[in-house]
């Protein structure tokens, strides 16, 4: 994928390869692709909240910090991201696919 | 010539070739030259139907497994290996059979029930999969994930003490859904009647089948709890053939089960888990499992019937449909038995097919789902899953199988199906008639 002249690879997952290349250009370019038309602002809280957690810890938070943190119940983050939070939500926001039954 | 590609010297064989002696020997090798080539095991594999390839053609992928054997363990293997197809183990020779047996098979079985003439063609590409773990070349995604359950208790490394969070957190909702405020997930409690043991998935990303089985065990009063630290009811060695892992996995379960004093386990909805558990576990760790091992259907379909819970199925009225997961239902033998739940819990009910035992694979078994380099392919031979349940109409899709529900999710996406994907429990708790709708 091109953003902003860079160019972007992914696996065949659509996850990041390298996940340090990530910017909010390119969380919306993945974000169109999973049929989101304009990121939200809780769009971006649970994205931005994902990216930081990730930053920090190396790992994708469990759903409930998710919910916590932005004050959207789980059906809400479902309905925010049809995929879901590990193939919607950590996608957008940059982080390499999570392990296991996902 | 052999000996020249034969990398022996830089690749330690030895346990391949046992492997191929001890197995091959007993089972396979009546099956070495059975192969009538009708060609049903093609018509009978989604892989196979997908993409119809000689590559994809169950034998061909077992016949990679018995080429092995033949170049080893036959005369003429040793002395002609070309003139009778026999190969050696060469680093090459090992990336097709890693293809055929792991790229090209989710292990489903459905071509070994369609043989004509009664091969066990599964079994055979399994040992594939069995030596390739021997050589150390299983793909890289699964053992990390296994890594990940022999570390930490569980295949996403989720930390006890977020175990122990999300069960506080899930209580809450759940007291506020049911307006019952005794109802709670117990975590760690000694003494409990039941260890239940859950997919991370439903800790990290997918609550809701928690909630829901928590809200069935408290409706029915149950005694049950669940582990903070080994509470994983999948076995990503499973999936590998690695048999040690799988026994050390199975191992630190059983030791929380003991050390919680629970006299029965229960497995959330799991396929590959059940297989696992219930069939395989014994003979990993070679002695017997004084636990009861059930699957949560079994339970819930007990609760019912003996009016434990009491259910509504005109709550839920949309029309459902069912995939049975190939771990679960064609080798599990559970069958009968999610269908008699839904006859109780929903109203309008209508079989995909084929189905039962006969069903097809979604796609994202054997581990399939977790290797990314496959996804087109897994997307692409998922298709026939897709076009059943289009032809059903239905609206909702259940599953007993976590694994199953997120290559389901992906179809529904890839496809347009516009259905909803749920657990068994999901769909009973929405039938509990005394909870607020």
């Amino acid at each position: 994928m091109k953003v902003n002249e860079k160019s972007i690879d992914f696996d065949k997952d659509g996850f990041m390869l390298d996940p340090n290349l990530w910017d909010e250009v390119i969380a919306s370019a993945i974000a169109k692709e999973e049929g989101i038309g304009d990121m939200t602002a809780e769009h971006w809280k649970v994205v931005n909240f994902i990216r930081n957690y990730w930053k920090e810890n190396n790992i994708a938070p469990a759903v409930r910090l998710v919910c916590q943190e932005s004050g959207l119940g789980v059906r809400q983050i479902y309905k925010l991201f049809t995929s879901g939070p590990a193939r919607g939500a950590c996608r957008i926001a940059g982080l390499p696919k999570p392990d296991g039954c996902v | 010539m052999i000996n020249m590609i034969d990398t022996k010297n830089v690749m330690d064989t030895k346990k391949a070739k046992e492997i191929l002696e001890k197995i091959i020997n007993k089972n396979g090798s009546i099956h070495l030259n059975a192969c009538v080539k009708c060609g049903l095991c093609g018509k009978s594999c989604h892989m196979y139907l997908s993409e119809p390839c000689v590559e994809n053609l169950p034998m061909v992928k077992a016949q990679k497994v018995m080429a092995l054997f033949r170049r080893y363990h036959t005369v003429l293997g040793k002395i002609m290996p070309s003139m009778v197809g026999a190969k050696s183990f060469s680093e090459d020779y090992l990336e097709e059979l890693k293809s055929s047996v792991f790229d090209r098979c989710t292990g489903c079985g459905r071509c070994a029930i369609n043989c004509s003439i009664g091969i066990d063609i599964a079994s055979i590409i399994r040992i594939g999969r069995l030596i390739l773990n021997s050589l150390g070349k299983t793909p890289q995604e699964i053992i990390k994930t296994t890594e990940n359950q022999l570390r930490d208790g569980n295949q996403m490394s989720v930390s006890a003490a977020e175990v122990i969070d999300t069960a506080n957190w899930l209580t809450e909702d759940l007291q506020l859904e049911t307006k019952n405020s005794e109802f709670k997930i117990p975590v760690d409690k000694k003494g409990a009647k039941i260890l239940y043991l859950i997919n991370p998935r439903e800790i990290k990303f997918f609550p809701l089948s928690l909630s829901a089985t928590a809200a069935i065990f408290e409706t029915s009063k149950e005694s049950w709890t669940i582990a903070s630290k080994f509470f994983d009811v999948t076995n990503y060695a499973f999936f590998s053939a690695d048999n040690e892992s799988a026994a050390k996995i199975t191992k630190q379960v059983l030791e929380e089960a003991q050390r919680l004093e629970v006299k029965e386990i229960i497995l959330s909805e799991c396929g590959h888990g059940f297989r696992s558990f219930r069939w395989e576990s014994a003979n990993w760790i070679q002695r017997e499992i004084k636990f009861s091992i059930r699957s949560i259907l079994e339970l819930i379909l007990e609760y019912i019937e003996e009016g434990k819970i009491k259910v509504d199925k005109n709550k839920n009225s949309s029309r459902v449909t069912l995939h049975d997961p190939c771990n679960l239902v064609r080798f599990g033998g559970i069958i009968s038995i999610q269908r008699k739940i839904l006859s109780h819990v929903v109203s309008d009910f209508v079989e995909m097919s084929p189905n039962r035992e006969q069903n097809f694979c979604c796609g994202g078994g054997g581990g399939m789902l977790a290797i990314s380099e496959n996804a087109k392919r897994r997307i692409e031979s998922g298709k026939i899953k897709a076009e059943q349940i289009r032809a059903t109409g239905a609206k909702v899709v259940a599953t007993p199988c976590h694994n199953c529900a997120d290559q389901l999710l992906e179809l529904n996406k890839n496809y347009s199906l516009g259905v909803e994907i749920l657990s068994i429990s999901e769909l009973v708790y929405n039938a509990l008639t005394h909870l607020p709708s």
